[in-house]
């Protein structure tokens, strides 16, 4: 274990979120969402086009940086990047623009997704291209598409099973954090899911999508864009909003790891890859899993919320079954869990979306109001990220 | 009523088909190459022809066409026609009223029995087809059959199944699919077995991997049973099976004949092998009962 | 209730070659190992007359030559392909005047017949 302080905690802040409106059909392209979200988010920080520098995005986004700059009129970019593994980039496009600005490569890094993934290629389609891709990846799927495994929720339900079993937890505790999630976007006006909260047994009659996951461990499938802009903590200090600053950022990727299939680890019950971001993420914020208030945990299926609390240290292994039953985490609980109703509930914008209700959870204007520090994390069963996000009082 | 059940209805009532003759009278070389064949050393044959073989009497043979007024092909023509186009025998029960001697000249009639349907199987979509054949020597009655078959519609895949891509690091997998050999690749140096494989050793960095075969037994680690949305070349709901072989190394595959409710973890499996096309053979699992 | 002595029966090619003949069955899933892949299956396999022949045999290998076979209701299950092995085990019972015997052909991939054998007479 790397044990070099990181010289990034307290540098950066984010200082702008915006989106777009979360749909099942946009109507419009996916490059004009995209730049839809970024105009928002330099509103909402009180910056404009010219004051960009960087962009990052993730390697799944079909918005060429360039083609975002163009459109906004960006007359300079010093920094653009990146990131892979689908979900799993979200928190990181936020650490390589923390990076960036930390390290002055940078001043201004908006961070962008935005997709038509509802109205147009759907990800929880078996996806021809990912398996023929000419890649070492494409190699890696060839040890599972063929063989008729070949969704995401198919994939995780093959680590659900094995979990259940040796865990003895139930559809029903999977069920829980659909219906916390449920709950929190009944309040949440730009939820999908307004107004609509969901019971146990809504969950357990919804039919099988693949079992032992049911259509409402599934998260939802959507069109939008999300956007997110970083700066110094200096200078967000000076900008409209109090500044979600960023005191701990880390990517993880686990022995053995592969793309959502990573079953060939001596056990199948853990996410390592997790515990190597929230091991970072401790070390660099200084904090226990005791003091967070708020968690944003990636929830395109229930089961990796379970084991997420279990790798972040907010229960041991194999108790986050107990540790959600008591309602810990829904409003009033130990730990409100995605709060804005997650993408079970807002709606799936490949995580980018919990990273601004992180934002507002510190600026204190979330429909469910906690506080922070929050912790954020990206797509499980993945290589993936996360983030700790507190108030400019912390550092 | 619908057209299937209307047919069914027309043949039953056709009664017995025209009584069809034996080729050959029962006779000692056909009796002696089937005790062969069967290994059966009852000493009561050839004197006596074994029971079990009163249907090979009136096989059809190498050349036959089956007759027109057959009811069981009358009923397979209308159900292939509504779709109904695999079948697969269920029962047999076969009653001897006596023993038959060589010289005497069989004849068989055979009607339609029942047709039920359609009801929901394992293999689809499909009706019980139930004829009932009779076996005459003159105008006695010597034996019946009830045959019983479903005629089944398999469930239609959507599209092909998709490929795997193969390079060099290993292809040696998929050749060995093709001829029915389920690899596992080993370092040669420090022995480790590895899946999926790769062109390094991860342990002692050996850059020369060969394989060995696995013995195909193996438990199931954990299953899934899809339903939706559709896989391509699957036919859903499916069992996909991540199997923990003996050797110690884990692999994916379908579980095709188990039914998704007799499924556990810990069930013995043994590889089985699905072939797509003559270029592709993928792996699959059966359930052991050994 | 009375055991029957295991049979067992190595159902190589040429014994599921041989048996298709014998019986008068030419299907080439029971002779032809390419069309047998051809249409889905492993291999060939055995065919129905000889899976009741082998029921009878197993009975009246135990029940002797006196015994009459009146009866044989079968129910098929899985395929029994070239290359397995089938292994026949059964109970019998006396029924009035008649023993009636259970059986059950398993191979490989599971139950390949299971069934009821009605004799008379011994």
């Amino acid at each position: 274990m790397k044990t070099t302080m990181s010289t990034l905690p307290g540098k950066a802040a984010i200082a702008g979120i915006g989106a777009t409106e979360f749909s099942k059909r946009s109507g419009r392209t996916e490059l004009r969402l995209a730049v839809e979200a970024v105009r928002a988010a330099l509103a909402d920080a009180g910056l404009t086009a010219s004051d960009v520098d960087g962009l990052v995005t993730f390697t799944m986004d079909t918005n060429s940086e360039i083609a975002v700059a163009r459109e906004l009129g960006i007359p300079r970019l010093s920094f653009f990047s990146r990131i892979n593994f689908g979900g799993g980039a979200a928190c990181a496009t936020v650490q390589q623009a923390a990076m960036a600005v930390a390290t002055g490569i940078a001043e201004v890094v908006v961070c962008y997704r935005a997709f038509n993934e509802r109205s147009g290629h759907r990800f929880g389609r078996v996806s021809a291209a990912a398996a023929a891709a000419p890649t070492s990846n494409g190699i890696d799927a060839s040890w599972s598409y063929p063989m008729g495994l070949g969704t995401p929720a198919a994939d995780v339900a093959m680590f659900a099973r094995r979990y259940q079993h040796v865990y003895g937890a139930t559809s029903e505790d999977f069920g829980r954090v659909a219906v916390a999630g449920r709950r929190h976007a009944a309040v949440n006006p730009n939820a999908w899911f307004h107004g609509k909260p969901i019971t146990l047994e809504d969950h357990q009659t919804s039919r099988w999508v693949v079992e032992p996951l049911h259509l409402l461990d599934c998260c939802q499938e959507s069109d939008g864009g999300v956007a997110l802009v970083v700066t110094s903590a200096q200078r967000a200090k000076d900008l409209p909003h109090p500044p979600a600053v960023i005191a701990a950022a880390a990517q993880g990727s686990g022995p053995d790891q592969f793309v959502m299939t990573s079953y060939y680890r001596d056990d199948l019950l853990g996410l390592p890859e997790m515990r190597i971001v929230g091991d970072q993420l401790w070390a660099q914020s200084g904090l226990r899993p005791g003091d967070i208030a708020t968690a944003v945990l990636y929830d395109h299926f229930t089961p990796f919320v379970l084991v997420q609390l279990e790798e972040l240290g907010f229960c041991g292994p194999g108790e986050a079954r107990e540790f959600i039953a008591g309602g810990a985490i829904e409003m009033g609980g130990r730990l409100p869990v995605n709060t804005h109703g997650g993408q079970l509930g807002e709606a799936y914008i490949h995580g980018m979306n919990g990273i601004a209700e992180a934002v507002r959870q510190i600026r204190g204007t979330s429909c469910n109001q906690v506080g922070g520090p929050v912790l954020v994390t990206a797509g499980t069963g993945v290589p993936t990220s996360g983030l700790i996000v507190t108030g400019p009082g912390i550092d | 009523m619908n057209s299937i059940e209307a047919e069914a209805g027309r043949l039953k009532a056709l009664g017995e088909s025209e009584p069809r003759l034996a080729r050959d009278p029962v006779n000692e070389p056909m009796i002696n190459n089937w005790v062969e064949a069967l290994g059966d050393r009852n000493p009561a044959y050839p004197k006596f022809a074994p029971p079990a073989m009163v249907q090979v009497w009136t096989m059809y043979g190498l050349n036959g066409v089956r007759d027109a007024d057959d009811p069981l092909g009358a009923m397979s023509k209308v159900l292939d026609a509504a779709g109904f186009t695999s079948v697969v025998a269920t029962n047999c029960e076969q009653t001897y009223h006596r023993y038959l001697r060589p010289g005497e000249q069989l004849a068989v009639t055979t009607r339609l029995s029942d047709v039920v349907g359609p009801k929901r199987t394992a293999l689809g979509e499909g009706w019980f087809v139930t004829t009932v054949s009779t076996w005459y020597v003159d105008d006695e009655p010597v034996a019946e059959m009830m045959f019983r078959v479903l005629k089944f519609r398999p469930p239609e895949p959507s599209g092909s199944v998709l490929r795997p891509l193969v390079n060099q690091d290993t292809e040696f997998f998929w050749q060995g699919t093709a001829k029915r050999e389920l690899r596992i690749q080993r370092c040669p140096d420090c022995r480790r077995l590895r899946h999926p494989p790769g062109p390094f050793c991860p342990v002692c960095g050996s850059a020369t991997p060969e394989y060995v075969l696995a013995s195909g037994r193996g438990s199931i680690f954990s299953y899934v049973v899809h339903h939706h949305p559709p896989i391509p070349g699957k036919r859903l709901p499916v069992v996909i099976a991540l199997v923990e072989l003996e050797e110690g190394v884990r692999m994916l595959g379908e579980l095709p004949d188990v039914p998704p409710d007799e499924v556990w973890i810990g069930q013995e499996v043994v590889v089985d092998w699905s072939r797509v096309d003559s270029e592709l053979t993928l792996p699959v699992w059966r359930a052991r009962h050994d | 209730m009375t055991e029957l002595p295991e049979l067992k029966i190595h159902t190589t090619t040429t014994f599921v070659v041989s048996t298709a003949l014998a019986t008068r069955d030419f299907q080439d899933v029971h002779h032809d190992r390419d069309a047998a892949v051809a249409r889905g299956s492993q291999d060939i396999f055995l065919n129905i007359l000889t899976t009741t022949g082998l029921v009878q045999r197993f009975v009246t290998d135990w029940a002797g030559p006196e015994a009459l076979v009146r009866n044989i209701s079968i129910r098929l299950g899985v395929p029994c392909y070239a290359g397995d092995t089938l292994v026949f085990s059964g109970t019998a019972k006396r029924d009035g005047k008649d023993t009636v015997v259970d059986v059950v052909g398993k191979c490989s991939l599971g139950d390949h017949v299971t069934g009821t054998v009605r004799v008379a007479g011994t």
